[in-house]
């Protein structure tokens, strides 16, 4: 994996502080419709951005017009840049054994994903397959995440017995 | 691959650390090849030998299954 990619080892920390509000207020507007009032547009019904029919258009109507809220863009945006930065922010000491396990917990993440997503679509029908694929922006970074904490706990806790000096 | 690293670097008394902090790799990296857990590329290994002074063949070695 090329160094030049990834993002100073600190960003980590900026990714978390990040994710933490921005997971808060995705779950706020999946479970009670939560929106902030100020970041409601109006879009003129020629625009482009998205389906002036959708059912999540929402305001006063008028005519030629239409409303759409960001709270849920802004949550998703906040959460897919959180994620990005904690998964790819350099370890303190980036060398090439920490590289090759990037591409092996990004391979594991990558198959583990589409493992589940297979299993879902199985499993779900109809407007439920709507949430399921929404949750899917998410997984692959946050499976990531989870398998290259997990290697590189096994890398810095290694037998004592083997870490002779 | 096996390897003569532990062997070395002992030679050589160095430590880990010091050794990882020479050719800028972690502690743990050179520990997971002195191992075997981890292979090098061919930049570390000759950087590895360079180090010692020897050939990269006196550090690292093919066995029957590679």
């Amino acid at each position: 994996m090329l160094h030049s990619l990834l993002f100073p080892y600190r960003a980590r920390y900026v990714g978390w502080l990040i994710f933490l509000p921005a997971a808060v207020l995705g779950i706020a507007t999946m479970a009670d419709d939560f929106e902030f009032d100020w970041l409601t547009f109006m879009f003129p019904k020629s625009s482009f951005l998205t389906d002036p029919d959708t059912i999540f258009a929402k305001g006063k109507p008028v005519e030629g017009f239409y409303w759409v809220n960001f709270t849920n863009e802004l949550a998703a945006l906040g959460i897919i840049v959180s994620l990005f930065l904690v998964s790819f922010s350099r370890e303190r000491v980036e060398d090439e054994m920490i590289g090759r396990m990037r591409l092996e917990a990004l391979q594991w993440s990558v198959v583990v994903n589409y493992i589940i997503l297979a299993v879902l679509i199985l499993v779900s029908h109809g407007f439920g397959f709507f949430y399921i694929l929404a949750h899917n922006m998410f997984t692959l970074l946050l499976v990531f995440i989870a398998r290259m904490r997990w290697l590189m706990y096994k890398n810095t806790h290694q037998p004592l017995e083997t870490l002779a000096l | 691959m096996k390897n003569r690293l532990k062997v070395q670097r002992a030679e050589h008394n160095f430590s880990q650390a010091e050794l990882a902090e020479k050719i800028s790799v972690s502690r743990q990296t050179i520990n997971s090849i002195e191992t075997g857990r981890y292979i090098p590329s061919t930049v570390l290994a000759l950087k590895l030998a360079q180090i010692f002074g020897v050939r990269v063949e006196e550090v690292f070695q093919l066995e029957e299954e590679d």
